[in-house]
């Protein structure tokens, strides 16, 4: 330790090393924080528009299905993807007193970065899409932020290798578990067989499929916009508020328990699914337990302003900081309220969820964003910052902005989740129609509207602030050389603590100088930072592959004839499951809606599964045969004709696109080596999905709708739809009828006369 | 034989708790460290870290 810390410490006659930081990158990397920011925010207000105004869907590539994955990955992976490499490579490089290892792998990081964000932008509106929450993009794509992932990771540690900087900070030990763990998730969720260019299938089915997805669903939500930006806290807010942290002590606590515990908590957002008990069982009660170390860091950043609270009356980076570290804290006490199962039942599915993410998002990622950038603009640009007042507008604005919109969306989803489990007197349904509890909603979307508008008004401030301040930069910025003696091999114990030899083999132990050399040891650090990550994901993990009763089969379960795979493609390139799920939970509120629960052994050839996280419109599970098929034509072409209230978009291209019949035999291929029984159709699949095709434009007819739907896309989506849920449901009659049911002559039995009513 | 049967073989249920062990010792141990009082100084170097840089050495200015 003597050796480093303040290069005064030198000892005499010591070599002083000189260097420079590279703050190129880190302003590229702020810029493109702003850009994608006010990308990600617009996709943001179009696609809560599209919600209150459906008719604002105006094309099959601007509806809501393909947009909302745009929205979340830009401000994701966008945003706060760059806010965290904006504020890693300026604070890690004069944490360890060192440029970043390669300025290279710095450009090569930063310009690999954006071009994945924008071939997101250019696949995503075009239904290219693994259906997958947060991990939509593609194959080739996820290989390529493999690789640029990778280049990050090797840039950090190795800069953490050539460091003048004997301790390593804690904010660099979050930003290495997340840089690990990223990776690992990034890898395991996104293990498919792809069945085309842009198209693939998980490699995992149904229930293992969907506890890999959450495991990574939620870790993404730890590991990309929790731990990193807990690092900028520990190195920003002691910055702003010109002090050391609170407790230090409390920081390295706080570090540990978020790497062993978070990793354990994916399962909550499968309550009540298909998922096994035991499983949803740990992942409760591991995110309860998080509670403590969450609240532990939140009390940390706040109290790190003790003494400095004056500061914050004039300072808007405080401010910006003092709310996101707040919202940190509110999330953190919802998650693992809505954690419990019994209140999870009534926000599942609900605006709840969308409430609670915004919540985190706005303030604690978007606030920590803005408050890091206000301090380090005048600082990159050496400028000073062109308006206060303008920063302090936009605390305001976006602050009321963030209000109007959680108060808006809290209310609307306890508000259908209530309308959901309602029973009148006679013990029926209050609202059995489900549009009644969607149109309930629609006025506290346009107060969201108005909410998402006030943010983004704030952040065009923001902009426009920063830009300012650029333009006042000097000609050249000035690149100051820092001095620093270069790390020697081994650690000297503290010069001015001289330690007593303790007495005993176990008081050596625990206060020599082993644990000094291990934090020192990046190499060691990171492989055991992994090992933690790594173990508690399989424990987690490997018992629903493992254990084969936890996913019990059901003998009536087949594959989908070619043509409802293709439908289910349909399915997933319009992104229905957005806003649809394909679970029942076992509540009677539930089954008396939409019929019988869901069961494990349902999806078993569901590569990717499509449970869903969010009822915009009903559950699906059990729809097949519930309506005829000329219903289906009508309903897409235009849902509000059938159903005055709904929200849906229309999906008139469904009528007319002509259906790639050639294209169904990659993805039966595909789906047979994934393991999926196919039979006569691994030869056969185009041929049998146009007999298919034939039958279902035959009832279109019947029913007296139009001719010529043979050929088109509307009968592979109707062909899946009158699917759903009826391999279950011969488990009932399977007792007196068709035990087997042959997947080549599935063409769902034919639904009886419309029930008329709208849904 | 798939990957499921091979692992249900294995007999590694109790692998769960040896790891829930080894984890909440590893915890234990993290904090008695990080709470031993004669720690106390060196945390507390740590802890300013952040705010060395400012003043970290005498800096020329050189073009970029």
């Amino acid at each position: 330790m003597s050796d480093s810390g303040s290069p005064g410490a030198a000892t005499a006659g010591a070599r002083l090393d000189s260097f420079s930081y590279d703050d190129v990158v880190v302003r590229k990397f702020l810029w493109a924080t702003i850009i994608w920011g006010l990308v990600g925010f617009l996709m943001g207000l179009i696609v809560a528009i599209q919600m209150a105004f459906p008719a604002f869907n105006l094309a099959p590539w601007f509806a809501f299905g393909r947009l909302r994955p745009l929205h979340t990955n830009a401000v994701i992976f966008a945003f706060a993807g760059n806010a965290i490499f904006t504020g890693l490579y300026y604070s890690t490089q004069r944490l360890l007193k060192a440029r970043m290892f390669s300025d290279t792998l710095s450009k090569v990081h930063f310009w690999g970065w954006q071009a994945i964000i924008v071939s997101a932008a250019l696949t995503l509106p075009f239904g290219f899409t693994q259906a997958k929450e947060y991990a939509e993009l593609e194959w080739p794509i996820d290989i390529a932020i493999a690789i640029v992932w990778v280049i990050f990771a090797v840039n950090v540690i190795g800069t953490l290798v050539r460091r003048r900087e004997r301790h390593i900070y804690v904010a660099i030990w979050f930003y290495i578990a997340s840089i690990i763990t990223v990776a690992i998730l990034h890898i395991f969720n996104n293990l498919v067989i792809p069945a085309g260019p842009l198209k693939s299938y998980s490699i995992y089915a149904g229930v293992q499929d969907a506890f890999m997805q959450w495991w990574y669903g939620h870790n993404a939500v730890a590991f990309f916009l929790t731990t990193p930006f807990l690092g900028l806290m520990y190195y920003f807010m002691p910055k702003a508020a010109e002090g050391p942290v609170f407790s230090y002590r409390l920081s390295i606590v706080h570090f540990w328990t978020l790497v062993f515990m978070y990793i354990w908590a994916g399962p909550h957002h499968l309550h009540y699914t298909a998922l096994p008990e035991w499983a949803s069982t740990l992942g409760m009660l591991f995110s309860v337990m998080l509670w403590a170390p969450s609240w532990g860091g939140m009390i940390n950043g706040l109290l790190t302003l003790r003494g400095a609270w004056h500061k914050v009356i004039d300072d808007p980076v405080l401010k910006f900081m003092v709310v996101a570290i707040t919202g940190y804290g509110m999330a953190t006490f919802e998650g693992p309220m809505l954690s419990v199962k019994s209140v999870n039942a009534l926000a599942h599915y609900t605006d709840w969820i969308v409430a609670h993410v915004h919540t985190g998002a706005l303030s604690w990622n978007g606030f920590l964003t803005f408050g890091m950038i206000y301090w380090l603009a005048p600082r990159l640009f050496q400028a000073p910052l062109f308006s206060k007042k303008l920063a302090e507008a936009h605390f305001w604005i976006a602050s009321f902005g963030i209000i109007l919109y959680v108060v808006a969306i809290y209310s609307a989803g306890v508000t259908q989740g209530l309308m959901w489990r309602a029973f009148d007197e006679t013990g029926r349904l209050a609202y059995p129609d489900f549009v009644e509890t969607v149109a309930r909603l629609v006025p506290m979307y346009w107060v969201r509207v108005a909410g998402g508008s006030l943010y983004i008004v704030g952040a065009i401030l923001f902009a426009y602030n920063i830009f300012r301040t650029w333009k006042a930069r000097p000609v050249t910025y000035e690149v100051p050389v820092v001095k620093a003696p270069p790390l020697a091999r081994v650690s000297a114990p503290p010069a001015h603590a001289p330690a007593p030899v303790p007495a005993g083999a176990w008081a050596r132990f625990v206060s020599l100088g082993w644990h000094r050399k291990w934090e020192g040891l990046p190499i060691t650090f990171t492989v055991l930072t992994t090992v933690a990550v790594v173990v508690a994901s399989l424990f987690e993990i490997i018992p629903t592959f493992l254990i084969k009763s936890n996913v019990p089969t059901i003998a009536s379960v087949k594959p989908l004839t070619p043509l409802e795979l293709a439908g289910r493609d349909l399915y997933i390139r319009e992104g229905c499951f957005n806003c649809h799920s394909q679970m029942v939970r076992p509540f009677r509120y539930e089954t008396e809606r939409y019929g019988d629960y869901s069961k494990p052994g349902e999806s078993v050839y569901e590569h990717p599964f499509l449970w869903g996280s969010r009822r915009i419109g009903p559950d699906l599970a059990r729809e097949g045969g519930k309506y005829p098929d000329l219903w289906h034509v009508r309903h897409f072409e235009n849902p509000r004709a059938i159903s005055p209230k709904s929200i849906m978009p229309a999906y008139r291209h469904l009528l007319t696109n002509e259906m790639d019949f050639d294209g169904i035999q990659a993805r039966v291929d595909a789906m047979v080596m994934l393991g999926v029984p196919y039979g006569e159709a691994v030869t056969g699949a185009p041929a049998m999905a146009r007999r298919q095709a034939a039958e279902v434009a035959a009832s279109i007819v019947q029913g007296g709708g139009e001719s010529g739907f043979e050929s088109k896309e509307i009968v592979a989506m109707i062909a899946y739809m009158q699917r759903l849920g009826r391999d279950a449901q011969q488990v009932v009659l399977g007792t007196n009828a068709a035990k087997h049911v042959h997947v080549d002559s599935v063409a769902p039995a034919r639904a009886p006369a419309a029930p008329g009513g709208s849904r | 034989m798939s990957l499921t049967e091979l692992m249900s073989n294995a007999g590694l249920s109790r692998y769960a708790e040896v790891a829930l062990l080894l984890f909440f010792f590893a915890f234990v141990i993290i904090v008695w460290r990080v709470f031993s009082p004669s720690r106390k100084q060196l945390l507390e170097r740590q802890a300013r870290l952040p705010l060395d840089d400012d003043h970290a050495s005498p800096s020329r200015p050189s073009a970029e």
